[in-house]
């Protein structure tokens, strides 16, 4: 392998205006994940001008470092305020708030920093040493594979959640069927859409989000706060103490791979890959209830895995010319404005836009990591502001994010909707994390097996003798039936779990 | 709690500070719209263009390369604001309810006017009928390729396969599907359409091999058919197009297939003369700019800045083909 373009990509990165750019481009991209909502996308869109005049290097090193700034920034409101902006940090909410609660905001934010920092340069170092094999390996995915992809994580979300089981499996039913609604995208035919236009595609995922989550945990609060005086939470521990990081050590690395290479099939990687990560360290903990009562790993490995795979979803971009989600058709069409055609001759014609790109993010993670330790010492406080400030402005960032993804007036409506939905769940023991993971999955789902069956001819058995998805579904199979194997051998030695040695400090 | 009241002040003002800045993040570069009418010369505040479709798409790049251009010619600011939903429709809605003042117009898709009403019922139909048309923009055509391992090189190559092709299309309701229909249908092949979800996912499901072939828009495929990691099979435009000089069209391999998108200005219905004239003037000195023009050719996008007669007589024509060859050839284009 020729090394000699990847130093010169450093050359051309170390580039004062170029670091400036990345630098600007981080900062950008870790405020605007704050607000949920305002992503990431349109962000870009917004500031595509201004890209025009200053030439392809730096345009897309800005645009790059405003995307995985996002995912830092994502993080924030997903642990403080329960606000997951993107799909992609549901899981995040389940530990982080708890953790949040708990005084040990610090330690999610911190622990979740430094696994972003190296899952995205783990990411990074797969992006510049795989990155042809790999594209090879996500076109190996077809509609068959995505069906069975999906199927697995509709599995993992039942064992995600922390209550009731049967509970768990109705919330993600309901999420199932929300996630019909819209046209049809094979017959263009209505479905619950009752003659308006504003659910011809669907509901979107962040009025949904921030309804179920947001909105109902502030109307619950202010219910439960009528029955006891408000005692401001602790903000303690601002930093990942030495055994956090012991803790979450496996969890980053596995975080890290799993999202490095879901993060590379275009559409839904990034969601797939924090759940995956998540179910992961919950099933190989030796005490899996720990987890979405505060457990270190439960926020390490999904951030890991979200920031992992935002990196590796530029290898489509930059190696086929496919862009794996919104925000990266933006960044094509940056690149194209420039006179850049992203496609298989990017790296042989444009070496310099290529390895810029790819160095910039070893630059710009380490920005992010050098800014996020003081940050979180700010954020943190916000914690402890009166809950009857804080809420009104939770509910105001709610709104706004939820209102910039469509500009419509309608969205608004549907988060207060939800919110009050989630409420009533909260009120008998739902919770929110499997409806909205399954509302991600089940159009996944939906689409990806029609497809299936459309180019099987109408023969299910294709699922099963394709080797990818053959191998999914008996990973399917083997995760929904092994708990009940491992429960058969454990009645027969009952005194099998007084090894449990890793102590928690969980109040 | 006295040792919570002293803290919180401070930390107050960082959280309200924060929120401003995350306010003004939210706000930069939308600036109020002004409501205009106050009389004066048009323009007098700012012209707001709406788009169809989420950011990153072809609307919405030719939306804002007009608009950044239209902004520098009339000296107002020009915010580009995306109102996806129902393919567009929804977008089309609200403006031709706007004040037809010229400080609320878009850039907006044939296919709303010419297929998608072959989908949908006749009242949720968006009709051209309310909207002024200000000039054309530019044409977006479409070609069907295929993997190479696939071995065929025209449309004849795959009715002699004799087997059924399943193709890829960007989803109901698009010219890629009515494209791929009547050719299929017109040469006797029997094929099932695979519906994705716009270019990208027809695009990725054709790299892989999973369908036979998949018709997109040009600038879709154009780098993935200079690698050879694609093979085109036809075009649908009337003539050649320039960026592909030796694809055939459907036409010229014996199948009258013609089916392109196009894009042109539009305004509310009743948008008073002058300021129409204004926006043409403005569009047009846009449109000879060299910026804009290199904009068209990476974007493989051909001019089309016609008069709105001619816009008008093509979506009329368009619309009267498409319907008679889908009773036809007895297509359904909702699946």
């Amino acid at each position: 392998m020729d090394i000699s373009p990847i130093l010169n990509g450093f050359g051309v990165v170390l580039e004062p205006a170029n670091l400036l750019y990345c630098f600007a481009g981080v900062i950008i991209g870790m405020l605007i994940g704050v607000l949920p909502g305002l992503g990431p996308g349109a962000t870009i869109a917004i500031l595509l001008p201004l890209t025009y005049g200053i030439g392809p290097v730096p345009a897309i090193i800005m645009l790059a470092g405003i995307f995985y700034g996002a995912q830092y920034g994502g993080t924030i409101t997903s642990v403080l305020l329960r606000l997951p902006g993107e799909a992609s940090s549901v899981v995040t909410v389940f530990d982080g708030f708890a953790l949040a609660k708990q005084g040990r905001a610090g330690t999610a934010l911190g622990i979740a920093a430094i696994g972003s920092f190296i899952g995205g340069t783990v990411s990074i170092l797969g992006l510049t040493l795989l990155a042809p094999i790999v594209a090879g390996f996500a076109l190996d995915f077809g509609p068959p594979e995505y069906a069975a992809l999906g199927v697995l994580g509709v599995l993992l979300i039942s064992s995600v959640g922390n209550g009731h089981k049967l509970k768990a499996i109705i919330a993600a039913c309901v999420g199932l069927l929300l996630a019909t609604v819209g046209r049809d995208t094979f017959t263009g035919a209505e479905r619950f859409t009752f003659d308006s236009l504003n659910l011809a595609e669907g509901i979107d995922f962040v009025p949904l989000a921030m309804g179920l989550f947001g909105l109902s945990e502030i109307l619950y609060n202010i219910e439960e706060r009528h029955n006891q005086v408000h005692s401001p939470a602790k903000v303690g521990n601002v930093w990942p103490s030495r055994k956090d990081l012991r803790q979450s050590k496996g969890a980053i690395g596995r975080g890290s791979l799993i999202g490095f290479f879901l993060g590379v099939l275009p559409g839904g990687g990034a969601t797939l890959s924090s759940l995956a990560a998540y179910a992961f360290e919950k099933r190989r903990a030796k005490r899996p209830e720990r987890f979405g009562k505060g457990a270190v790993e439960g926020v390490a490995a999904p951030e890991t895995a979200n920031n992992a795979a935002a990196t590796s979803s530029f290898i489509p971009l930059l190696t086929l010319g496919i862009p794996a989600n919104a925000t990266m058709a933006l960044i094509f069409g940056a690149l194209l404005i420039q006179g850049i055609q992203p496609g298989p001759q990017l790296v042989a014609q444009h070496p310099d836009v290529f390895w810029g790109v790819i160095n910039s993010m070893y630059i710009g993670n380490i920005l992010l990591l050098i800014m996020s330790i003081p940050m979180v010492g700010v954020f943190v406080r916000i914690l402890r502001v009166r809950p009857a400030i804080l809420a009104p402005i939770t509910v105001l960032i709610t709104l706004l994010g939820a209102y910039t993804v469509n500009n419509q007036v309608y969205d608004l409506f549907l988060v207060i909707v939800f919110g009050l939905l989630g409420y009533l769940m909260k009120k008998l023991g739902f919770e929110p994390g499997p409806l909205v993971l399954a509302f991600v999955l089940g159009s996944m789902i939906e689409n990806s097996s029609r497809q299936s069956l459309l180019i099987f001819g109408g023969d299910p058995t294709g699922f099963f003798t394709r080797p990818i998805s053959g191998t999914v579904l008996a990973l399917v199979v083997l995760v929904a039936v092994l708990p009940l194997i491992l429960k058969a051998l454990r009645r027969r030695r009952p005194a099998g779990r007084a090894d449990d040695t890793v102590e928690e400090n969980a109040p | 709690m006295p040792a919570s009241r002293t803290a919180p002040r401070r930390v107050l003002a960082g959280v309200l500070g924060t929120a401003a800045a995350i306010a003004l993040t939210a706000c930069g570069g939308v600036k109020t719209t002004s409501t205009g009418g106050d009389g004066g010369e048009y323009p007098s505040g700012n012209i707001e263009f709406s788009v169809g479709a989420s950011p990153g798409g072809s609307t919405d790049l030719i939306t804002r390369a007009l608009a950044q251009g239209m902004a520098k010619e009339l000296g107002v600011s020009t915010p580009v604001l995306n109102k996806p939903g129902a393919n567009g429709a929804l977008n089309a809605k609200e403006l031709q309810s706007a004040a037809p003042d010229g400080y609320k117009i878009a850039v907006q898709n044939a296919s709303l006017f010419t297929i998608t009403p072959l989908t949908v019922s006749p009242a949720e139909a968006t009709k051209i009928d309310s909207f002024d048309v200000i000039t054309g923009v530019s044409r977006d055509d479409y070609v069907m390729a295929t993997n190479p391992k696939s071995g065929y090189t025209s449309i004849k190559d795959m009715k002699k396969a004799g087997k059924t092709i399943r193709y890829g299309t960007t989803g109901v309701g698009t010219g890629a599907q009515l494209a791929s229909a009547l050719t299929f249908k017109s040469a006797g092949i029997k094929a099932t359409a695979v519906p994705f979800d716009g270019g990208a996912p027809a695009l990725t499901a054709l790299l892989g091999n999973q369908v036979d072939v998949s018709t997109m828009q040009i600038g879709e495929a154009i780098e993935n058919v200079k690698a050879g990691k694609l093979v085109p099979l036809a075009v649908f435009s009337k003539e050649r197009i320039p960026y592909m000089p030796d694809v055939p069209t459907a036409t010229e391999q014996g199948f009258d297939v013609q089916v392109t998108q196009y894009r042109f200005l539009t305004a509310p219905k009743g948008t008073p003369q002058d300021v129409k004239a204004k926006l043409l003037d403005a569009a047009k000195k846009t449109f000879a700019t060299p910026e804009y023009k290199k904009f068209n050719e990476q974007n493989s996008l051909t001019p089309m800045e016609v008069t709105p007669e001619e816009v008008l007589s093509s979506l009329q024509s368009d619309t009267a083909t498409y319907k008679k060859q889908l009773d036809e050839f007895g297509i359904s284009l909702a699946g």
